[in-house]
């Protein structure tokens, strides 16, 4: 929407948008809670109009703007909004960051039981702000030497850090669930009422379908009696049955959804952040 | 920048619905009695609560991976419900979070609960952390929290995708009375296995209004059964359009309801 801009303009822009905000937040940190509500409520509803209009609106219209290309004019804005707030999101980070600090310098401070992993969170946390910087601003070349060691081996350390320590913790985390489903399978197997007979039975087709050894129990019906194989079967419980109720689910949550937002949107919502008087 | 916009009939819709909502609001506000049917999950909330409390051990509430959107607002409201009770009861509530913007509104419901309940100086805001905003960092985290703290009690309200299970499974194995809600319909089974109340499809997003009997909040339900009544009346109309197409395609060449609607016949 707007050109780019660069050397001192660019600065500039930047110097005026933090002292902008700095503004901005010392005004909000002083102003008395009732009137932070009321500024809430005020942003909510300006915030939502303004996506409740896009969206409605057609994209052309002749008759709606008669003006200039016959555009939507609330279109363009979309992505600098949408960037205004990734830029909100990012001052946040701090914010996180101070919240881990604040919780495991406390535990190394007072000596509680597990501060040594403390200590390995701060080390984590350091050497990959640190190698992480430090890889995205030098290329990876073997013959460009850095400020201690050579281009490529800040990439190899950042390589160890991240595919080698934190994606293989990533997915050891996810591979329990494996042995997690077995568990709750074998919770919910046990039959105890209709339902879960029924639910057992579903799952026993299902998994049935799944394995060669399953679908050749029944590989021998032929004709009418074909729709009685077990992938015939699996299909019908997971396309027909199972997919109509997910989606009976889903428009219930749909239409929750939309009734949640008109009343955050309207200031019709109780509780935190939404009563001038705080929440009863 | 290309956005997507809607056509007459979705307008149409949606402020149909849209307006019969903001009146039962209305109408309620007004006085008028509404009933709401039991929901065991959110009734189950207060006696989770309590049972940690005898207990002498602590709770834990998760969003998920939720952002600050609807979902996370809803599950803000249950949040605030049970911490005042666990102020009132003088139980800790730890509150796990993989999200920063809504780390702070959480501090801010949480305090305010302490406040509500006079105990304003038994509010312990370490009990409020962030832990990662990467998914299995964030599962580890809590897995750890739910084994260290021996939680008696765990409420999982907000948006869930893998972790779930593997949230839900390490609260069964430390004892956990655990209630869950969440509009993720992939999630919902692993909840119901695992958990031992769950809310499903939009009772979730009728929590508020279960646990504050706030007549605004009841309005809405009202508004958003009658909003689903003239879906369900869409869809059965559609369905009868698209059977009388199919076998009668020479007396009605044409799916009249989809040609309406701009979808394909």
């Amino acid at each position: 929407m707007w050109a780019p801009v660069h050397g001192w303009s660019l600065l500039g822009y930047v110097a005026a948008s933090v002292a902008a905000w700095v503004a901005l937040f010392y005004i909000l940190h002083r102003l008395p809670l009732r009137h932070k509500r009321i500024l809430i409520a005020a942003c909510t509803f300006l915030a939502g109009l303004f996506y409740t209009l896009e969206f409605f609106l057609p994209a052309h219209s002749r008759w709606l703007f008669f003006w200039g290309k016959h555009e939507n004019p609330l279109s363009p804005l979309v992505g600098p909004l949408g960037d205004a707030v990734s830029v909100i999101y990012g001052f946040t980070i701090a914010l996180g960051i101070i919240s881990l600090a604040s919780v495991h310098g406390k535990a190394i401070a007072r000596r509680r039981s597990g501060w040594h992993n403390s200590v390995a969170f701060f080390a984590a946390l350091v050497s990959m702000i640190v190698f992480g910087l430090w890889q995205s601003y030098v290329p990876d070349d073997p013959h460009r030497a850095t400020w201690i060691f050579r281009a490529s081996t800040v990439h190899r350390i950042y390589d160890v850090l991240f595919d080698g320590m934190y994606q293989p913790l990533g997915a050891t985390v996810f591979s329990v669930l494996a042995f997690y489903i077995a568990s709750a399978a074998y919770r919910a197997f046990r039959v105890r009422s209709g339902e879960a007979a029924l639910m057992m039975a579903a799952a026993v087709v299902m998994m049935l379908s799944q394995v060669p050894v399953g679908q050749w129990l029944t590989h021998t019906l032929h004709g009418p009696w074909a729709n009685l194989r077990v992938e015939v079967v699996a299909n019908w419980l997971l396309t027909t049955l199972s997919s109509s109720a997910l989606t009976g689910v889903g428009l219930g949550i749909a239409v929750g959804g939309l009734a949640m937002a008109l009343r955050i949107w309207l200031g019709l919502e109780r509780g935190s952040f939404f009563e001038a008087g705080g929440p009863k | 920048m290309k956005t997507e916009h809607a056509n007459w009939f979705e307008t149409l819709l949606w402020f149909v619905v849209s307006a019969i909502i903001v009146l039962a609001i209305l109408t309620a506000r007004r006085g008028r009695t509404l009933y709401i049917r039991p929901i065991p999950g959110l009734a189950a909330i207060d006696e989770a609560v309590g049972r940690a409390t005898e207990m002498g051990r602590p709770m834990l509430f998760t969003f998920g991976l939720a952002g600050i959107d609807i979902v996370s607002m809803q599950a803000l409201a249950v949040l605030s419900h049970i911490a005042r009770i666990a102020a009132r009861l003088g139980n800790r509530l730890i509150v796990p979070l993989a999200d920063v913007p809504l780390y702070t509104l959480t501090e801010e419901v949480m305090r305010e609960a302490w406040a509500a309940e006079g105990k304003q100086d038994a509010f312990r805001s370490d009990d409020i952390r962030f832990l990662s905003d990467q998914q299995f960092a964030y599962a580890a985290g809590v897995i750890g929290l739910l084994n260290r703290e021996q939680v008696a009690s765990a409420f999982y309200f907000g948006y869930f995708y893998a972790e779930s299970l593997l949230l839900a499974e390490s609260g069964q194995q430390v004892g956990a009375i655990q209630v869950a809600g969440t509009p993720a319909t992939t999630q919902i089974p692993f909840f119901i296995v695992a958990s031992d109340y769950t809310i499903i499809g939009d009772e979730y997003y009728a929590a508020s209004a279960y646990l504050s009997r706030e007549p605004t909040l009841l309005g809405s339900l009202v508004g958003q059964d009658i909003g689903k009544g003239i879906l369900i009346f869409l869809i059965v109309l559609g369905t009868i359009f698209a059977l009388l197409h199919g076998f009668f395609p020479r007396a009605l060449p044409h799916n009249w309801l989809a040609d309406l609607l701009g979808g394909a016949s």
